[in-house]
């Protein structure tokens, strides 16, 4: 056992490492600049590329490069830097180009509070793309999961072909807290699967699957094109190749929902409430749960490890025995709507907070007795 | 690969065409001067990458058979320093037009040359955005007609070979769809050069460029580089110095490459120094 003082965004960093990242580019912002920092103590020891851009969007193109030259690549902004990169997010999501974007998120909107932490990217990640294709979003909630999350990201994104975000928040990424990389349990790496056949269908994959993948520079020509492009990777206008692909860029991503939910609960007997949140909030949330528990008020806790794909089958099925729904959030209410989505037949109560600060135990303890 | 005679079909994917670039159009010179460039240094194709952004220019990465990379608008130099930096012995080829290098792609190209990155940079300058219609350019320069400059343009045009040195780019060159032959030259340095190189071809537009600004159709566009344009240093230039120059204006050899240098870092790190 080997105890660190690390903070999150270091932790991403290893993460990254341990799932065989080779290549990282970025521009400096604040607060995911330390994720870029880290690499760079990484990434060279071990032979890899890391690298500053002209700037956010030069970045970008340079892991999505890497990417399609067979590197795994992990790059990391906030949310001004997501702005820039969403063209390529664009890009990557349609010609199906696997890569890991940490989003350090900050007070928005906008320059907002650099230094300030806040979940205000939550619905940009996941419509932050031209044709509003489904994305995978997971949210960490302290270091440990940093590094956890960050190695199921970059499995994901391998399987399902796509960029995979980790949305962080200043709040985790740059508080240092201990952690035991070394017992936390990972994941098996899944391996890129290469194709294997004679004629090169670049994009001809199985349903609600991605297709198999084969880097530009190897002996068989590859061809890649932002634009509209059928299974054969050629431009097209045929209304049929256009829908089926459309239709298996989103069913790869939803018709997944069960393999891409990670979730962490605290059940107790007795409870009729329930406590749905994410990211930092969710530590609150526990330490004002744990606290009323002693009081003799049991409250239960489901804490959302993925956001995008939304786990409907886990909240329904999780908040099914509970007669109070109360979600928490870092914004004003980017996600609850997810979560009545869901659960058509309960009432959702709801707190929100954008003012610069965390929301305190203390404020979820008044939320859930003022029921 | 053997050396055959040249077939341009060799090198080519047959289903992309007809191309799609108007009757008279200065691109598909540049396309022919490129696979003879790339035929005479008997390269493999699996050893090229042609990463290209969006505009009439960057469907020529379609029309080849190369490894290939039609992105988005500006950003091709960016994919291709990641794809560069990744495999460094691909020889990666960034063909662009007015828009996509010099305009929304302007900061990528002066970067990369700073960085004096192994790619080689083909400017497609027709003055003029052909496929959205006929707008002005960086590249346009001032009293031109087109289809946002009504009145005629009032900017600035960037010259492509001062910019490119400034920048630090370590080959630069210049040629014209009328110097055919030349250019095959000028290309076959450039994509040997090792070192961010730059080669700027101008191509005509007769469709919107030409007719709008009533300078004839192709033949006569081509005529007017051959008679506006002379090798560099030519003595006609003391006669009339605004004729434009081609040839070899930067060749700088031993120019520190950026790849090989990233590659010094790694191996300083994996020592443990850094």
């Amino acid at each position: 056992m080997t105890v660190s003082f690390m903070e999150g965004n270091e932790a991403i960093a290893r993460g990254a490492i341990a799932a065989g990242c080779s290549f990282f580019a970025g521009y400096p912002i604040t607060p995911a600049t330390t994720i870029f920092a880290s690499m760079l103590k990484l990434l060279p020891p071990k032979g890899g590329i890391c690298v500053q851009g002209e700037d956010e969007i030069a970045s970008m193109g340079y892991c999505m490069g890497a990417a399609m030259a067979g590197r795994k690549v992990l790059t990391a902004t906030s949310g001004p830097g997501i702005s820039l990169y969403s063209e390529q997010i664009s890009f990557a999501i349609g010609s199906e180009i696997p890569m890991v974007i940490a989003d350090v998120q900050r007070l928005g909107p906008s320059t907002g509070s650099a230094t300030r932490g806040a979940d205000s990217d939550i619905q940009f990640l996941r419509w932050g793309n031209t044709g509003g294709v489904p994305v995978i979003v997971l949210s960490p909630k302290d270091a440990e999961d940093c590094y956890l999350l960050t190695v199921h990201a970059f499995n994901y994104a391998e399987k399902y072909r796509c960029p995979v975000f980790v949305a962080s928040n200043k709040e985790i990424g740059m508080t240092r807290e201990s952690v035991d990389l070394d017992a936390i349990a990972l994941p098996d790496l899944i391996k890129r699967t290469p194709y294997k056949g004679d004629n090169f269908i670049p994009f001809e994959a199985p349903e609600n699957s991605a297709p198999p993948f084969l880097p530009i520079g190897c002996d068989t020509l590859v061809r890649q094109t932002s634009s509209t492009h059928g299974p054969d990777g050629y431009i097209t206008i045929d209304p049929d190749t256009i829908a089926q692909v459309q239709q298996r860029l989103k069913d790869k991503i939803l018709a997944n929902e069960e393999e891409l939910t990670l979730y962490e609960e605290k059940i107790r007997p007795d409870a009729d409430t329930l406590v749905i949140c994410y990211g930092v909030t969710s530590r609150a949330a526990n330490q004002a749960c744990d606290i009323l528990a002693e009081q003799g008020k049991p409250v239960s806790t489901l804490t959302l490890k993925t956001l995008w794909p939304v786990p409907e089958k886990l909240i329904k099925e999780k908040a099914k025995d509970y007669k109070n729904i109360i979600m928490l959030e870092m914004n004003l209410g980017q996600y609850v709507g997810e979560i009545k989505k869901a659960l058509p037949q309960k009432e959702v109560r709801f707190y929100g907070q954008m003012n610069r600060v965390l929301i305190t135990p203390k404020t979820i303890m008044e939320v859930i007795e003022n029921e | 690969m053997t050396k055959n005679a040249y077939d341009f079909k060799d090198y080519i994917r047959p289903r992309f065409f007809p191309h799609i670039w108007c009757a008279g159009c200065g691109h598909g010179i540049v396309l022919g001067s490129l696979l003879r460039a790339v035929h005479e240094l008997e390269l493999d194709k699996n050893e090229i990458v042609m990463t290209s952004g969006i505009g009439c220019s960057s469907r020529i990465s379609g029309y080849v058979d190369f490894h290939s990379l039609h992105s988005i608008h500006g950003r091709a130099m960016t994919f291709a320093t990641g794809v560069k930096l990744s495999k460094p012995k691909l020889k990666v080829m960034v063909p662009m037009g007015d828009g996509d290098a010099l305009a929304i792609g302007g900061n990528h190209f002066i970067h990369a040359a700073r960085r004096n990155i192994d790619l080689t940079a083909i400017v497609m300058n027709n003055k003029i955005y052909g496929m959205t219609g006929g707008q002005f350019s960086p590249l346009s320069g001032q009293g031109i007609k087109a289809t946002t400059a009504p009145y005629l343009t009032i900017d600035n045009e960037f010259d492509v070979v001062e910019l490119a040195k400034s920048a630090g780019a370590s080959f630069v060159a210049r040629s014209t769809t009328f110097h055919a032959v030349e250019a095959t030259k000028l290309l076959k340095k450039a994509i040997m050069h090792k070192g961010f190189s730059v080669v700027e071809i101008l191509s005509q537009c007769p469709t919107y460029y030409g007719r709008r600004n009533k300078l004839g159709d192709a033949v006569q566009m081509m005529e007017w580089y051959k008679t506006n344009t002379v090798k560099i240093g030519s003595k006609k230039l003391e006669k009339n110095p605004s004729l434009i120059q081609r040839g070899i204006f930067v060749e700088k050899k031993d120019a520190p490459e950026y790849c090989e240098e990233y590659n010094k870092i790694i191996t300083a790190a994996m020592k443990g120094r850094g």
